[in-house]
């Protein structure tokens, strides 16, 4: 979709924003551009404008001067109405109406472009797949819905007329952590199949890191300090305001954005089943530890303590230990951590459904925070 | 029209006023004094209403007036009805309109004006505001934010309103007949001058069924012209949070904990 339009989805050219009666700009000189099919995360603290910021893309706020473009489109030379109808909006409180059941609520857009009802009752049908509601529900209303649920609806009416842009406003801000997790997931995979280009406004950085393709991160006064992928915020903050910003926990909080994949190939101290022990030998003394691996071709077979290997004994015919810790490629080097600690190898082996693919150790997930993840792969979601 | 009446004996019950026939009837019988207070009632409560909602939602939807409405109001419900209704009497009388019905009818315009407004502006202006916000980032346009969201939201109170003022303008309306007119106020104004209990009691129960039967018409009214979608939302004023509502979706715990940890084994 609009694969034939140039350049940014959304571009900020110097804009101000001053509100009436205030001394200090809301937003200052603002300039951004979001790339079409990303997520960009708008944060800061508060009174740095992500808000104001996100409401003058479709002219909730007018700006006091410069340039938004959407599609390559002046915003103020389009009625607000036509605009704002071409363009998602997604809000902490949700919103829906409360005197209009579930279905109407999705519906909202198309009525007001005037799809005919046929239409309509297929797209809510449509949507309500898409964002996890029962179709039992949509004849229900907004207050007969938990808050986990509404919020799905208000994404399911955002997106009822197909626009390519959505705008959204701490959507997870009111819900509890565990279900504002599953949502974000959610969102995420929404992402995956739809590639719509999100501004999504949140004070809480871990959600910024989880879901955006980019941080814009502003400060008091509407300035932007920093506008990077997520990795390259904690791993080269701009400034202080920055590092103070993203605060202590920054290694911590790369290591649940980086997964195991992102790592070079290492082997460990692993060896063929058909070497001989002192070819074991070799192999744990070099990289000093105390468990030599046995692999099979691709497959792991287990873990030998260094006291076993007396020499002339055959290695394929020792007692291995199984199962051993293990984590896929897909999974965070958080995880990964947590999984190394608890192990008594200190080695984590990788397994991509069952085929060996290199083993994780803490020096190796140090070694790899010193590195750019974002320079070998694409920050995996 | 204020002489010329059948005189009621002073030591007529109660039982016996309501069950005479000839009470009833005629030009001074309840049922046309019923007649005039009902008419002279619906045109002040359909004009205030007129007068009142459109401009009370209209400045309240766009936070206009805020200082100045409330001292509208206030000033309005400070104003003494009888006295304004008779002190307008000359100017009816100068002007060729006689002693009625303009003057009691103005009176009891400017006596539910304020109520009727105050309560559609504080209702609109209570909207849920995110309800507001989301429409109108809708691409509602401003009328349709009115008519389509903060209307129906604040309907509720608005008819409040509207029958609060509604049967004041009932309970209100006898001191006509203390200004040259009719209406159920006869009897108390009546009885008041011959020192008749009865006709004063009589007339007074009168009023207050009126007044009773006034604030049901209102409810059943409402209940006709409010949407289902409306009306069910004074039962269920509930708002939900979704912490303790979210649990019977928690089912599903082994696909949010394979978010925090791939582990598949581990060494013993």
């Amino acid at each position: 979709m609009d694969a034939d339009l140039k350049g940014p989805a959304i571009r900020f050219r110097g804009v101000t924003k001053r509100f009436p009666g205030t001394r200090t700009q809301a937003v200052d000189n603002l300039d951004l551009d979001i790339e079409r099919g990303s997520i960009v995360a708008l944060i800061g603290p508060s009174g740095c404008g992500k808000t104001t910021s996100l409401r003058m893309i479709n002219r909730l706020i007018e700006p006091t001067s410069g340039l938004i473009e959407v599609e390559g489109t002046d915003v103020s030379s389009q009625p607000p109405v036509e605009l704002r109808r071409g363009i998602g909006y997604v809000i902490q409180q949700v919103g829906l109406f409360p005197h209009r059941t579930i279905a109407a609520n999705i519906a909202t857009v198309p009525r007001s472009v005037g799809w005919d009802k046929a239409r309509i009752d297929q797209r809510v049908a449509e949507l309500a797949e898409v964002v996890g509601i029962e179709p039992s529900m949509l004849s229900r209303y907004p207050d007969e819905l938990s808050g986990g649920q509404q919020q799905r609806v208000g994404v399911a009416r955002a997106l009822a007329a197909d626009p390519p842009v959505l705008l959204m406003d701490e959507p997870f801000g009111a819900v509890d952590p565990i279900v504002r997790s599953r949502l974000q997931d959610e969102l995420l995979e929404l992402q995956d199949r739809l590639h719509k280009t999100i501004v999504l406004v949140t004070h809480d950085l871990d959600e910024a890191i989880k879901v955006g393709d980019r941080i814009a991160l502003l400060n008091v006064g509407g300035v932007l300090e920093q506008y990077a992928t997520p990795d390259e915020l904690l791993r080269a903050p701009a400034n202080d305001f920055v590092e103070r910003f993203v605060g202590e926990g920054r290694s911590m909080r790369r290591l649940g954005l980086a997964t195991v994949a992102d790592l070079p190939y290492e082997a460990g101290p692993v060896v063929e089943a058909s070497a001989d022990v002192a070819a074991g030998l070799a192999v744990i003394d070099e990289l000093r530890t105390d468990w030599l691996g046995l692999v099979d071709d691709d497959t792991f077979l287990g873990w030998i303590p260094r006291e076993e290997l007396v020499p002339g004994a055959d290695l394929a015919s020792l007692e291995r230990f199984l199962p051993a810790a293990q984590v896929e490629p897909t999974s965070t080097l958080r995880s990964a951590l947590e999984i190394i600690m608890t192990s008594r190898t200190s080695v984590a082996v990788i397994s991509d459904n069952g085929r060996f693919r290199g083993t994780v150790t803490l020096e190796r997930i140090r070694a790899g925070l010193a590195g750019d993840f974002d320079a070998p792969t694409e920050h995996a979601a | 029209m204020m002489l010329a009446q059948r005189a009621i004996p002073r030591d007529t019950t109660l039982g016996e006023w309501f069950t005479d026939p000839q009470s009833w009837t005629g030009s001074a019988g309840i049922l046309a004094s019923l007649g005039d207070t009902v008419v002279l009632c619906l045109a002040v409560i359909l004009t205030s209403s007129l007068l009142a909602v459109p401009t009370a939602a209209y400045l309240a939807h766009h936070r206009l007036a805020q200082v100045t409405s409330a001292w509208l109001v206030n000033i309005g419900r400070a104003l003494p009805t009888f006295a304004v209704a008779a002190l307008l009497v000359p100017v009816s009388l100068r002007g060729g309109y006689g002693f009625e019905p303009w003057p009691i009818f103005i009176a009891l315009v400017l006596l539910t004006v304020p109520p009727m407004f105050l309560s559609t502006y504080v209702a609109v202006r209570e909207v849920d505001p995110a309800a507001v916000d989301a429409a109108r980032a809708m691409g509602f346009t401003e009328r349709a934010v009115l008519r389509s969201v903060e209307l129906p939201l604040a309907s509720t109170v608005i008819f409040t309103g509207l029958r609060v003022a509604g049967v004041q303008v009932v309970a209100t309306e006898p001191i006509r007949a203390f200004l040259g007119g009719d209406g159920l106020g006869r009897y108390i104004r009546d009885g008041i001058g011959q020192n008749n209990a009865t006709l004063t009691i009589g007339g007074t129960i009168l009023i207050a069924a009126l007044a009773g039967i006034t604030g049901l018409v209102f409810s059943a009214t409402e209940r006709l012209i409010k949407p289902y979608g409306v009306r069910r939302l004074r039962a269920h004023r509930k708002p939900r949070s979704g912490d303790a509502d979210e649990e019977p979706d928690l089912g599903d715990t082994d696909e949010f904990a394979s978010h925090h940890g791939a582990a598949v084994g581990r060494m013993r």
